[in-house]
């Protein structure tokens, strides 16, 4: 039954679609419109689940390039989950941190996970461009940025 | 093997760092304590009062001219940041406020909202979880309709919408339960209007006056300062406005209000500052006389002047009951209305 | 001859030794924070607000209006040589834009942009000049009825900016629908899907989805292909454009500087949605369709023209009506009234020196940009010769600042990774981005206009119909919708 990929995308869509079919029912109504807050999402609902059956029956129409990005060597898979938890990492201690503190280590070794071998450049790189960013926000454009455990 | 040495050295690092973070905090924490127990209080480090709006709206100014005039005038001499923390009409601003318990250097700027907002049910922290510090300004509300409307005054207008509520469109920026909506909805329904039979519309982006120009709604529910243009231009009429008394100025002073059209109601659009809960009265002395020299002073008269905003200063104390009672009076439509939590 | 004699004197206070000052630090000013990422037009005046308090207004203004519009100039650079849009109104720029840059011509793309954006914005100020009092009345002409008419054949183009399966671009469609129901409906107050985050109240941010999708996604591919660089991507190119080149922008320029004007002027529409509708048109006019979204010039001119053709557009209900017709034109508003100056139907004859001069200066803006952007040129493509380990560090960090200055909260950053990985995984599995953003921006507009209309109709269909804009509109939908599928019909006979 999910021979294809389309097949396979389209069940997903589908339990989507249902989910928030589910949470669009339960939508509070509001006595005085005529058309209620319900009325357009329940379109959209049932809308996906027509066009995810539509895509399970549809002929794979891809190009032989689409198909190729879809070739991914497993190393990058794991670069790319690296890079993810980096990203994670520093979003979840900006405000902890501060912004310079967290942005330059951040490049730093991101920059020298995805490869890139002139430390020197790298370090100078990844001081001079946050503080400069920083300085620029807050002082020139008086845009806070988060402080964190930096003394200024 | 050796793609995982940055890997290793980030966490690494990021975890010293993240350790020597929280114990600057907690040491930051401890200092705060026992220097806000003299009476004489003054700040000791730079000011942060929050806008929980982007910046460029009602609140970013209010905040961005107060700290100006502070800083300016000599009044306060510690340094004022303005920070925008905008989200939820306020309630992400807020629920961050609520989080500096008991801090004498944070504030935040609100109006209304931060009653309507609660009251339906978009956010946890409401003003009795604040510290009120002071009112300063204050802004009304004006019902206009266009130049060639039937409407002469708002009598005429509530008479129609008794008759037939299905032909009269209002419109205004804010959502149904906020406070476009709910500062036409309470002085109709002091003129005896059946509110629930009013029609409503919300137009964000400042459309609403280009609906009322065209012709697909009657009546514009704006505050004051935004219709004295149009009127000087000849475009739209005011019916009223829902101040207490006649507004002062060109122009404003022609307004009819809906009191001396027989409707005995008022609405304020009141601005002021609140601090976090817990604030030591100390502090809360400090700022409430600060904010009264920057009510009085020149420089903000002239600002006031030139957005057309009125002044209201309230301390503390009677800022905080003001509020009770607006609360309540606002529950009691909202319940009618069958709106809100 | 009132308005002629206000024209004259709007040239002597544009070119008075002030007043090209002004304009020159105002655009100096807006094309640089425009090319800082998440800073665009909004923060640009909002940031001038408090420097310009107690300065004489019409220098105040005239510099203000530069920033405004240099801020919409500035904004396409970081779209075509990171894809990583910094302002909504040049999403549509990345969709060709980039490509072009990948294939070495990114010296190229920045020319066209410019070269676009600087006669967009110069034939609008002329229509501005000439029409603006006239044009009041058309500003004021779109009822609810007219509005939804217009998102929607502005929807109807989904189709057209799919990459084959016409099924996943409308699926892609649909989904940025149902992103855009998220937060508070403002017809009822109801809070739609916000699971009782108060994050999700006002629903999510433009510039979150667009950096999502394009910046993040990008960053993903790039590092998948880290390695196999073809030199391509880091040249630079020349500047120079061919004959060839100046061929095809000729079409699409003129076309889009009229429409996106146009578009500009009616409140609420605005630089985004002329840059998308100027896209579309141009694709679906084009002999070679086909050549969209692979580095067509024609589908990077019109979105360029058409965004700074509507950003002089939207001074007209600015300074005409009062009317601040966007985020943007509302902090514009904001700024008038902060030197005292209510725009309105009186400014034209009681401050003719503020209305005529901003509209004068705006042609010295205009050639200010270009003669600061093209020389710049060489040196912002420069970008591109970052090692790539490090570009894609950097390019992190400014879709990262860009989305925390809007609300200075870490959980749109979240949202922002979130947006990448499904902006990865829709590119892997072939459903395209575009239809995506396009109904996130159309679909909240377009579902509001539609229920503003029944409300006031007490519910009646016919509301569509009866309303003359919107019936037009609607039929030529339709007929965009109709005439492709008889073409596919046809050749199916044949």
């Amino acid at each position: 039954m999910l021979k294809t990929l389309n097949q396979r995308i389209s069940v997903i869509l589908v339990l989507i679609a249902a989910g928030y079919l589910i949470l669009a029912f339960q939508l509070p109504s509001y006595p005085y419109a005529p058309v209620d807050a319900d009325l357009i999402p329940m379109v959209l609902g049932f809308l996906l689940i027509i066009l995810a059956v539509c895509l399970y029956f549809s002929k794979d129409s891809e190009t032989e390039e689409q198909k190729a990005r879809r070739d991914i060597p497993k190393k990058d898979i794991g670069a790319l989950l690296a890079v993810f938890t980096f990203i994670l990492l520093y979003i979840m201690l900006l405000e902890i941190l501060g912004f310079v503190i967290i942005t330059c280590v951040f490049i730093f070794f991101c920059s020298w996970f995805l490869g890139y071998k002139k430390h020197i450049t790298n370090l100078i790189v990844s001081i001079v461009f946050p503080l400069f960013m920083y300085i620029m926000f807050t002082e020139f454009l008086r845009i806070s940025l988060p402080q964190g455990i930096m003394p200024f | 093997m050796k793609k995982l040495i940055p890997l290793i050295a980030m966490m690494f690092l990021l975890l010293i760092a993240a350790a020597c973070a929280d114990e600057e905090e907690a040491s930051g924490s401890g200092d705060s304590g026992d220097t806000a127990e003299s009476s004489d209080w003054a700040p000791e480090s730079p000011i942060e009062i929050v806008a929980p709006a982007g910046a460029g709206g009602g609140w970013d100014t209010t905040a961005r001219m107060v700290a100006k005039v502070f800083t300016e005038e000599g009044i306060i001499d510690e340094s004022i940041g303005v920070v925008n923390k905008a989200g939820g009409g306020g309630a992400v601003g807020w629920a961050y406020i609520a989080g500096q318990d008991g801090s004498p250097h944070n504030m935040f700027v609100a109006s209304p909202p931060l009653l309507f907002i609660p009251l339906n049910g978009q956010s946890e922290y409401g003003h009795e979880d604040f510290t009120p510090i002071a009112n300063v300004i204050a802004d009304y509300a004006a019902f206009a309709v266009a130049a060639d409307a039937k409407w002469d005054n708002l009598n005429e207008l509530f008479d129609d919408m008794k008759e037939d509520p299905s032909s009269i469109t209002v419109v205004g920026t804010s959502s149904p339960g906020s406070m476009d909506h709910i500062q036409f909805v309470q002085i109709a329904k002091a003129a005896g209007v059946d509110v629930t039979k009013i029609k409503y519309v919300s137009d964000q982006d400042g459309v609403g006056l280009t609906q009322l120009l065209n012709g697909s709604v009657d009546v514009f529910s704006t505050g004051v300062s935004e219709t004295v243009e149009q009127v000087k231009a000849g475009t739209i009429r005011v019916l009223g406005v829902t101040s207490e008394e006649r507004l002062e100025g060109e122009v404003l002073e022609d307004f009819p209000t809906a009191i001396e059209q027989g409707i005995d109601e008022t609405f304020v659009n009141w601005r002021g500052f609140f601090g976090p809960p817990n604030m030591d009265e100390a502090a809360i002395a400090y700022y409430e006389k600060k904010f009264k020299e920057l009510s009085d002073s020149e420089a903000f008269a002239e600002i006031r002047g030139q957005f057309g905003w009125d002044e209201m200063y309230m301390g503390s104390e009677e800022y905080s009951q003001f509020l009770d009672e607006e609360k309540e009076n606002i529950q009691t439509l909202l319940d009618e209305l069958g709106l809100g939590e | 001859m009132g308005s002629i004699e206000g024209i004259l004197t709007g040239f002597q206070v544009a070119f008075s030794l002030e007043g090209i000052l002004f304009v020159m630090i105002g655009v100096f000013v807006g094309t640089f924070i425009g090319m800082l990422p998440g800073l665009g037009p909004i923060s640009a005046i909002a940031v001038m607000i408090p420097i310009t308090f107690g300065m004489d207004p019409t220098p105040a203004l005239v510099m203000m209006a530069g920033v405004y519009y240099g801020a919409i100039f500035g904004g396409s650079t970081s779209s075509i040589l990171l894809n990583a849009p910094g302002v909504s109104g040049a999403v549509a720029t990345a969709f060709d834009g980039y490509p072009m840059a990948q294939q070495g011509k990114a010296g190229k793309a920045l020319a066209i942009a410019a070269i676009c954006s600087f006669i967009g914005g110069t034939v609008s100020v002329v229509l501005l000049m000439l029409l603006a009092p006239l044009l009041s009345s058309v500003a004021i002409s779109f009822g609810p009825p007219a509005y939804f008419a217009l998102m929607l054949m502005g929807l109807t183009a989904i189709s057209s900016l799919s990459e084959g399966s016409t099924i996943k671009a409308l699926i892609s469609a649909v989904a940025g629908f149902i992103i855009v129901t998220i937060g508070i409906d403002a017809q009822t107050g109801t809070q739609r899907f916000t699971f009782g985050n108060v994050n999700l109240l006002e629903g999510l941010d433009f510039l979150v989805i667009a950096l999502g999708l394009f910046a993040l996604a990008e960053v993903c591919t790039l590092i998948i292909k880290r390695k196999d660089l073809s030199q391509d991507t880091h040249k630079l190119g020349s500047m120079r454009l061919s004959k060839k080149d100046f061929n095809e922008m000729k079409g699409p320029v003129t076309r889009q500087s009229f429409l996106g004007f146009i578009l500009g002027v009616l409140p609420g529409a605005g630089a985004t949605i002329a840059s998308f509708i100027a896209y579309i048109t141009e694709k679906k006019i084009s002999k070679n369709p086909e050549e969209f979204g692979k580095g067509s010039v024609k589908g990077l001119a019109a979105p360029e023209t058409a965004n700074n053709a509507a950003t002089s557009g939207a001074f007209v209900p600015l300074l005409s009506l009062g009317i601040p017709g966007s985020g943007t034109t509302a902090v514009m508003l904001g700024a008038f009234l902060v030197l005292g100056v209510q725009p309105g139907p009186l400014l034209m004859t009681d401050r003719p020196e503020i209305f005529w001069g901003i509209i004068a200066s705006m042609y010295i803006g205009n050639v200010f940009l270009l003669v600061l952007n093209l020389p710049l040129i060489p040196y912002f493509a420069k970008i591109l010769k970052i090692p790539r380990p490090l570009l894609i560090s950097l390019v992190i960090m400014f879709s990262i600042i860009g989305v925390y200055a809007i609300s200075f909260n870490t959980f749109d950053l979240y949202m922002l990774l979130l947006f990448g990985v499904v902006g990865f995984l829709m590119r892997i599995f072939s459903f395209p981005a575009p239809p995506f953003i396009l109904a996130f921006i159309l679909g909240g507009m377009m579902e509001q206009a539609f229920r503003q209309s029944l409300t006031i109709s007490n519910g009646n269909l016919m509301v569509f119909v009866n309303d003359p804009i919107a019936i037009s509109l609607l039929i030529v939908a339709l007929l965009s919708f109709i005439f492709p599928l008889i073409r596919v019909l046809r050749k199916r006979k044949g």
